[in-house]
């Protein structure tokens, strides 16, 4: 779907740190919505977390860099780090590009997912929290 | 929102303290300078690579990695710090990176002006003069559940120790690097001709930001920010996160936000061919070539340097250049092709690696 010119396809499900998973399978695969790619700009490094590592829903796991400033990538569900898209090492702002497709950033093992998919967004929920947050943009414009 | 109008603190703790705060929750200004220097990378940056240790190890410059972003760069006591921490979820402030920088450069840009500069903030993100020249920078990061920005008011700056810290692969391309930034940032010193009373840049500079967020609470450090600053001193300067290797290769050093002294290096089959270039909104402002190559007329390599000038730094472009140079001058360099010094001003991402 689109809110208000940001796209948010419909099969994903969203955390309110603007970070979306997919479901295949028994893997999850993560990253930043195209609302939190827009709001960084373009992105000039991307830190991966290592796979193996054990991550927690919520919790910071990654960073990126734009314009001078670190945000964090948050873990979307618990669960270890599968894969990572290596790729974006050294072409972080495929990110930028297609934050949904060739930008994604890791893939976990869930080991709680059936709870963890409950603590996220789709549909109403999505539009609501996500139109809150860009009248918060809008607001700062004027 | 707190205002930690904090002096001067020893070099890490200067910096360490906003880390604290963001990490306990608790929105802040800090105004602080280190009381003696240090250098501080940023969180992409990998100390091994950036920072010339044996310099900062011999001179006792204390080093660390910070959790914001931006260049390796110098601090003393001649600058003063803002440190701007607020929680994420707090709508008074911006959400978008670049409107945070623009609206929150204003207080640093008045206080300038205050005291007769006239300074304004320019993507990507630096506080410029009306000659164009960088008078503060700046960088940011989400730590915690907060936001912070960190910016510094330069009332002077140590060009020549600053050309010294930083990792470099020869001493031509550290004399580049101190001259650019003799030609491209400036200080309050350098505009006034006098570095006016630190006490009067720090009262100009609350004021500014009272100005835009509101009355600050005045509050000093106490037991339990100063606990949380010493855990996290030995997290910061050890050898794990200090020489954590990162993606990020320096191929050169920013200076100011379209100012650029990079070098090149590549190994063709006549010799190895060195290049220390400045660029300037990505077009070549200068070039110095050398290396063990042979190049015939030899006055023609200088000639060459010269011809290269206000070439956009790309490399089909300078490629063209340099294959024109060749057939016009009839120049004989055994082995040393054009795409040879092409490769070696414009490296690709895999060529520019250690």
């Amino acid at each position: 779907m689109e809110i208000e010119g940001y796209h948010f396809p419909d099969d994903l499900y969203y955390d309110k740190e603007h970070c979306w998973c997919r479901v295949e399978d028994n893997v999850v695969v993560t990253g930043t919505t195209d609302f939190a790619q827009k709001m960084a700009g373009e992105i000039v490094y991307v830190q991966l977390p290592l796979v193996g590592k054990s991550v927690t829903q919520g919790k910071p796991c990654a960073a990126l860099e734009s314009g001078k400033w670190v945000g964090r990538i948050y873990a979307v569900v618990s669960g270890k780090v599968k894969e990572v898209n290596e790729e974006l090492e050294d072409t972080p702002d495929l990110i930028n590009g297609g934050p949904y497709e060739q930008g994604w950033i890791f893939k976990i093992e869930p080991s709680n997912l059936e709870e963890d998919l409950k603590n996220l967004m789709q549909g109403d929920d999505l539009v609501q929290f996500i139109k809150s947050e860009i009248i918060r943009v809008a607001a700062e414009k004027k | 929102m707190y205002l930690f109008d904090l002096g001067k603190l020893p070099g890490q703790q200067s910096m360490l303290i906003f880390h604290a705060l963001a990490r306990m929750g608790v929105e802040a200004l800090v105004i602080v300078s280190p009381k003696n220097p240090l250098v501080s990378i940023g969180y992409f940056q990998d100390a091994g690579r950036e920072i010339d240790l044996s310099f900062c190890r011999e001179n006792g410059i204390p080093f660390m990695r910070r959790e914001v972003g931006g260049g390796g760069t110098y601090l003393d006591e001649n600058q003063v710090f803002y440190q701007l921490i607020w929680k994420r979820s707090n709508p008074r402030f911006p959400v978008e990176m670049k409107r945070i920088f623009e609206e929150l450069s204003i207080p640093a840009c008045e206080t300038y002006r205050k005291f007769g500069i006239e300074a304004s903030f320019r993507q990507e993100n630096d506080i410029v003069t009306r000659d164009g020249k960088k008078i503060a920078g700046e960088g940011g990061g989400d730590i915690g559940a907060c936001m912070v920005l960190v910016g510094g008011i330069l009332l002077d700056f140590d060009y020549e120790t600053m050309s010294k810290v930083l990792k470099v692969p020869d001493e031509k391309f550290r004399d580049k690097v101190y001259k650019s930034m003799e030609e491209n940032l400036t200080t309050m010193k350098r505009e006034l001709g006098d570095i006016p009373p630190r006490e009067e840049v720090v009262k100009a500079l609350i004021h500014e930001y009272e100005k835009v967020i509101g009355r600050f609470e005045s509050v000093a450090l106490d037991n339990r920010i100063v606990e949380r600053m010493k855990t996290l001193e030995k997290k910061f300067t050890s050898d794990r996160f200090l020489f954590k290797k990162t993606r990020k290769v320096p191929k050169g050093i920013k200076i100011r936000g379209g100012v650029e002294i990079r070098y090149g290096i590549h190994k063709a089959k006549g010799g190895l061919i060195k290049t220390v270039e400045e660029l300037e909104q990505e077009t070549i402002k200068e070039i110095g070539i050398s290396g063990d190559f042979q190049f015939y007329p030899k006055d023609d390599l200088s000639t060459m340097e010269v011809e290269l000038r206000k070439t956009e730094f790309d490399q089909g472009k300078v490629n063209n250049k340099i294959e024109q140079f060749y057939e016009e001058h009839r120049i004989q360099a055994p082995g040393v092709m054009p795409e040879d010094f092409t490769k070696a001003i414009v490296q690709s991402e895999s060529e520019g690696s250690e």
